[in-house]
């Protein structure tokens, strides 16, 4: 069904939402009455500063990914283990519940994620007949699932802490640990910057 | 600004205007009609709420600071550590970026959330705000997203399913106080919409300082 007339958004009733305090105020304002943060009626330059961001974040994931993200010291011998490496290991020594919530954490998750960001900033700019709700849904799933990706750190740093026995067993962190968490920071703030509003826009 | 105005609210994914209800009947959700964005969720004392249970988490939080964490033995060595040293260790090995984003996600941001929240919602029962509860909403807003304690219980977890092949594992107190900690805080943060958390803000200003 076409709905011809328009509905009633806050942009083209002459108001502007603040988006850390949500007070409207009209679109003249520049900064909220309230909490006096900086106010525009979309984010500017959302979609160049998401794609950035995007690709700032898929450059790090190389590095990411060749390092390795920490070495186990057994006996004097040292091993180096990346994250694909890991997982991989798991699978080889029968743990497969921990190599499954590796794998969805830091290959799976990350990759979804640039995938839905580069998906949601083509729909914004590019594409005409876009389906506003299912690509808001994929928004939320987006921003919810970001910090998830941090598992793989935290796990580094709690081996590390806690398996040091000297010569006998101890595991240092890799360049990869800075690396990710750098990937996961940097998928997180262009979620962030990614304005929904602009989709919406689209209706008429 | 008009009155009509203060019932109305801008929804911050479509910017589609909604007109909110006076009264939000207790957890019921009120969504945005045309994107389903969750915008306001009612509770019948959410303030005594909150409230409580943001000292019961900032307490939990003390005391998985102060105890050990977990303890690790193999060929008769033993390792004990706490909850600080999941960042400090990190530190000494001179990876400074991850050992204070650790130190931040898990530890700092959690409870200067709920240090704020408590704050606010004192200072709208006393007549003096501590620190401006504007400023500390702001600050609110700005450190939810970057807040993981949850995460970090998944990570400590998985950490001890790698482990226990390798070596005994005994989980002391903090442990546990992590354990409730962390689904209590996404409790409390789901709880505190932003909308009941700016209500509480502009009670908190209105009060005359003294």
């Amino acid at each position: 069904m076409v709905n011809s007339i328009k509905p009633k958004t806050a942009a083209n009733s002459g108001l502007v939402n603040c988006r850390v305090c949500h007070q409207l105020a009209p679109i003249t304002t520049t900064h909220c009455q309230r909490c006096s943060t900086a106010l525009s009626s979309r984010v500017k330059n959302s979609v160049q500063i998401s794609l950035s961001l995007l690709v700032t974040s898929i450059l790090l994931y190389i590095p990411a990914n060749i390092y390795p993200i920490m070495s186990t010291e057994l006996l004097g011998k040292t091993t180096e283990s990346t994250i694909i490496g890991g997982i991989i290991l798991f699978l080889e020594h029968g743990s497969y519940f921990i190599a499954v919530v590796i794998l969805i954490a830091s290959v799976i998750v990350p990759i979804a994620k640039m995938f839905a960001l580069a998906w949601l900033c083509y729909c914004a700019t590019r594409a005409d007949d876009i389906k506003q709700y299912e690509l808001t849904k994929l928004y939320r799933v987006t921003e919810f699932i970001g910090k998830w990706s941090m598992v793989d750190v935290f796990v580094v740093s709690i081996l590390v802490a806690l398996i040091q026995l000297g010569e006998i067993m101890s595991i240092k962190v890799g360049f990869a640990a800075t690396a990710f968490a750098a990937v996961v920071i940097m998928t997180m703030i262009s979620a962030h910057q990614f304005d929904t509003r602009i989709l919406w826009d689209k209706v008429d | 600004m008009n009155k009509a105005q203060l019932h109305l609210h801008a929804c911050l994914e479509c910017d589609l205007l909604i007109d909110m209800p006076d009264v939000i009947s207790h957890r019921t959700n009120v969504h945005c009609p045309r994107c389903n964005h969750s915008i306001a969720m009612g509770h019948n004392n959410a303030k005594q709420y909150v409230l409580a249970m943001s000292f019961t988490a900032l307490i939990l939080m003390v005391i998985a600071c102060t105890f050990s964490f977990i303890s690790f033995s193999s060929n008769e060595q033993i390792r004990t550590i706490n909850l600080l040293q999941t960042f400090t260790e990190l530190y000494t090995q001179e990876y400074y970026f991850v050992a204070v984003l650790v130190f931040s996600f898990i530890l700092l941001l959690p409870t200067l959330y709920l240090t704020s929240v408590c704050l606010i919602i004192l200072s709208t029962y006393r007549n003096f705000e501590i620190l401006p509860s504007v400023w500390l909403g702001k600050l609110m807003s700005y450190i939810l997203p970057w807040s993981m304690a949850e995460v970090f219980l998944i990570g400590v977890l998985v950490a001890l399913i790698k482990m226990t092949s390798m070596a005994d594992i005994s989980l002391e107190s903090s442990f546990w106080a992590y354990v409730i900690f962390a689904p209590l805080f996404t409790h409390i943060v789901s709880v505190i919409d932003s909308h009941r958390l700016w209500d509480w803000i502009e009670q908190a200003r209105a009060s005359p300082h003294g």
